[in-house]
């Protein structure tokens, strides 16, 4: 009997093939113009500096990156590792960034040493804050995000900052693949080589590390010496590829999921199968990007492109893939004490609210120093420009809050939120599409694209949630893949580079120094609006963490209230995304500071959750206002660097999970 | 009360109810009846469909055909909050209640009689009081469920159901977590509220001994066919033990009450 060949190596050679077509036609184009013997020169130029080596940089990336996600997949014992989950190439990213603004001498050195330096920071303090929670998959993860969401906002304040100097920076960023000689093909080529000799060297330790830490220290590896290697291998890599083409998402990704879903069992046949996987993944990808563009020219770069095909790609994964069982996640959660006057405590914490709101309006930094406005008349003068802005911070705070409430009730996920499903950003995506088609639609259109975004993303994660019956983990893996969709949405359209562009930057980094009396009070009546249902709805909150069983068998319409829920959700962070940006993550952090206060009852939750996170968003405004004086920085970028202090110490305490 | 006297009156009825998922047949078209204030077991082995047919009871999934009937109403014809009046389901996998004590999770039970927007009245109040008590959680009340022990916890979600007021319980593996000395106090509870109040009481069960010394009747299930049903006495025997569980089993005697047990050959 002939042995057949298995089917996932014919589907693989038949992707390479296609993309193999798809770049033959682009050269068969360039080639008939070669013949025709008018502009031989530039011709040939074209093809021999352009398509050759964008050709080989797109199979030597995606090859490097498939290395890398592998390492890291394997080392962090983690299958949403890779060089973008984990903020690897986000942090490159701003290295080089920092580094072209204040010290061009370097980048123009050793672009890759800069983006080396940054990812090895970025991957050196996730390490950091979960080393305690022994590096648990979705603390890594979800720490990873919050570093690439806040390097990709300090990266977007730096372009804000700088204007049309660092724009091109960004477009940059978005990964894209047109090459005008052989060096980045070079310098990958050569440290892919290194990096995969090496793996090979170590492939040993590497099959250890897959164990757990104690069988791994059991046979005698010394457990940190060779992790450290590795993980500094797969930066490396990583970094390479940022520096020379910027980030491309997913592929690192993708790349050993399928690999493994393939049929590559041994850890030998991974190392082969998943760069070769990488490879075909972004070449193909590339080649779609150049089929699309067509005669005017490429919009979307590759690496944005990846994340549009890889998203839905991970979507469709999510119920295949099977995850491995994290032991701590089993250990039961530490429970905050109640507090025994729940009304008391949220009386003082609105006390406390009023407090900062006066303080936010009263105390300031001049010119002249320090100055409380005390006299009646620099006080309405100040007011009217500091009232709105802090009315905005304050009430978007409460709405995420009140959101991430429900999103963590509703899916009994206490990971769960407005930010880390990807709502925020999705919120985005139709701001963005609105924007696109209409430059100057006015706040009410704005508002009604973004609620869309925000609706949408949040039914998809939910009905995938449902579809695969996710668990935590999973329902948090559909956040990322979200996140990264949306995400490549926003970055292909800032990367057209007209004034909508600039306006989705400044959404981006979560600015509300424009704010007026209008968006004030819009927000203001955003807020009663959301909460008022909700706390009317409380009995629904605190039956649907229970389960759609216990929940039906109590006699409610586990899908009515889900809907109505889900609705006010997406229109809470809508509205608070469209004032402040996707990434504030008071809608994850509220919530918890409301339980660890001893208020766990869903109504002194809910409220007591409002106000924290007003608190939150008015502090952060108020100290993105005064640090850099005279200076201001986007309060969303704030309010996320509160929001990555917050979770180290949650993520270090091991309060948070329960499985 | 008056169901009990009228033994032609069921209170479930189902007839050529199945089920199944994505084309494949989980439970085949199954016709039985259950009467009032019974307490029933459900055994059989791992997948015969035991679980299914409970929650097919439970309306928690709805048959692909067929029907069942409730006290001689088709079950659709309930609406949701109705159909929480009459019959309380426990799942297998009791979630973790967090942020929550005893008292509220029992008061959770009240929902199908007050709703959403409902006020929690005199009488609610009452009635989880009396559920605290019959599962002996009065000293526990204020508690916080997530801090309970296993068989503390597994009472907490009974007086919920109790709570409830219904005539019906459906219990998934109510003891699957728990031990031993625990498994033998939740069900002779449940025996005596089931023989106390007349409730009846279908329960899945996974140990057949134990199944056999606190159920009134067993019904047996092998992929999804009922293949043995009937008093604790007629199921404890080698031929019926065999033809559900495909394996030769024997059966001895308590020493002290002399009840069957059966034990692996």
């Amino acid at each position: 009997m002939a042995r057949r060949i298995p089917l996932p190596i014919l589907l693989w050679s038949g992707l390479g093939l296609f993309a193999c077509a798809l770049f033959g036609r682009k050269l068969a184009v360039q080639w008939s113009g070669l013949q025709s013997g008018e502009v031989v020169d530039l011709d040939r130029v074209i093809l021999v500096y352009g398509l050759l080596p964008r050709a080989a940089v797109a199979l030597l990336a995606g090859a490097a990156l498939g290395l890398s996600g592998l390492l890291l997949q394997r080392i962090l014992r983690n299958p949403l590792a890779e060089p973008s989950t984990l903020g690897i190439s986000a942090g490159a990213q701003l290295a080089l960034g920092l580094a072209t603004l204040y010290v061009p001498s370097i980048v123009e050195r050793s672009s890759t040493a800069v983006a080396f330096a940054g990812g090895l920071v970025a991957v050196a303090l996730i390490l950091a804050l979960t080393w305690r929670r022994g590096l648990e998959p979705v603390s890594v993860v979800l720490a990873g995000m919050m570093v690439a969401l806040t390097a990709n906002a300090a990266g977007a304040a730096l372009i804000l900052a700088n204007g049309d100097y660092l724009f091109s920076l960004f477009i940059w960023g978005g990964g894209s693949l047109v090459q005008q000689g052989w060096d980045p093909a070079i310098a990958i080529g050569w440290r892919l080589a290194l990096g995969l000799g090496a793996a090979v060297l170590l492939m040993r330790p590497l099959a250890i590390l897959g164990l757990d830490d104690v069988a791994a220290r059991g046979l005698g590896l010394s457990l940190n010496a060779s992790r450290f290697l590795l993980i500094a291998l797969a930066v490396w890599l990583a970094a390479t590829v940022v520096a020379e083409v910027g980030i491309i998402g997913f592929v690192g990704l993708a790349a050993p999921v399928l690999a493994t879903l393939s049929g590559a069992r041994s850890l030998k046949q991974k190392l082969v199968a998943a760069p070769l996987i990488g490879a075909v993944l972004l070449w193909l990808t590339d080649g779609l990007v150049q089929l699309a563009a067509g005669a005017g020219g490429e919009r979307v770069p590759t690496g944005a492109a990846t994340a549009l095909l890889g998203g839905p790609l991970l979507l469709w994964l999510l119920p295949r893939l099977r995850l491995f069982e994290w032991p701590s996640l089993d250990r039961p959660a530490h429970t905050p004490k109640r507090v025994a006057r729940p009304w008391l405590r949220i009386a003082v914490l609105g006390a406390a609210g009023i407090v900062t709101l006066a303080i936010a309006l009263l105390l300031g930094r001049g010119l002249q120093g320090w100055s409380l406005a005390s006299d009646g008349e620099m006080l309405a003068d100040l007011v009217a420009w500091r009232l709105p802005r802090v009315i905005v911070a304050a009430t978007c705070g409460g709405m995420l809050a009140a959101a991430g409430v429900v999103i963590q009730r509703v899916t009994s996920n206490p990971l769960a939120s407005p930010e880390v499903l990807g709502i925020g950003a999705g919120a985005g995506a139709g701001l963005a599409a609105v924007l696109l088609f209409a430059g100057s639609a006015g706040l009410g259109w704005q508002l009604a694209g973004s609620s869309t975004g925000a609706l949408v993303t949040l039914t998809v994660i939910l009905v995938i949630a449902a579809r695969g019956n996710l668990g935590p983990e999973r329902l948090l893996f559909a956040g990322i893949a979200m996140n990264a969709l949306c995400s490549a949405v926003l970055a292909a359209v800032v990367a057209l580079g007209n004034a909508q562009s600039y306006r989705l930057l400044g959404w981006l980094t979560g600015s509300t120094i424009q704010a007026t009396f209008l968006e004030a009070s819009v927000a203001a009546i955003g807020l009663v609006l959301i909460t008022v249902p909700l706390l009317v709805a409380a009995r629904w909150l605190a039956i649907l963490p229970l389960g759609a069983g216990t929940a039906l068998s109590v006699g409610l319409s586990v899908r009515l209230a889900r809907n109505t829920l889900i609705l006010i959700a997406a229109f809470a962070s809508a509205l608070a995304a469209q004032f402040v940006g996707p990434l504030s993550f008071a809608g994850l952090i509220a919530p918890h500071l409301a339980r660890m206060m001893g208020l766990d009852r869903t109504r002194p939750q809910l409220a007591g959750a409002v106000i924290l996170g007003a608190l939150l968003m008015m502090v952060s405004d108020w100290l993105s206002r005064m640090l850099f004086f005279p200076y201001q920085l986007p309060v969303g970028l704030f309010a996320s660097l509160l929001g990555g202090v917050y979770l180290t110490l949650l993520l270090g305490r091991g309060v948070e999970r329960r499985g | 009360m008056d169901a009990a006297k009228k033994p032609d009156l069921h209170l479930y009825d189902v007839e050529a109810a199945s089920f199944a998922v994505g084309g494949r047949t989980i439970l085949p078209p199954l016709t039985m009846a259950l009467e009032p204030g019974r307490f029933y077991g459900l055994v059989g082995p791992n997948g015969s469909g035991k679980s299914t047919l409970l929650k097919l009871l439970a309306r928690q999934q709805e048959p692909a055909a067929g029907s069942i009937r409730f006290s001689g109403r088709p079950l659709d014809s309930y609406g949701t909050r109705d159909f929480a009046r009459c019959v309380a389901y426990m799942p297998q996998f009791t979630p973790p209640a967090e942020g929550m004590n005893v008292r509220e999770l029992a008061g959770l039970g009240r929902f199908p009689w007050h709703g959403a927007l409902g006020r929690f009245s005199a009488e609610d109040e009452d009635k989880v009081t009396r559920a605290l008590a019959q599962t002996s959680l009065t000293a526990l009340a204020e508690r916080m469920v997530d801090s309970l022990s296993g068989g503390e916890r597994q009472r907490a979600w009974l007086a919920m159901m109790l709570a409830q007021d219904t005539r019906c319980l459906l219990l998934d593996e109510p003891t699957s977590a728990l031990d031993l000395a625990h498994q033998v106090e939740i069900l002779a509870l449940v025996r005596k509220l089931s023989h106390k109040q007349g409730l009846t009481i279908v329960a899945v069960l996974h140990d057949i001994n134990m199944a056999a010394s606190f159920c009134d009747e067993l019904i047996a299930l092998r992929d999804g066919r009922i293949v043995a049903r009937g008093a604790p006495e007629l199921i404890l025997e080698p031929t019926v033990l065999d033809s559900i569980y495909g394996l030769p089993m024997g059966i001895t005697r308590h020493p002290q009450t002399g009840a069957p047990i059966s034990y692996v050959l």
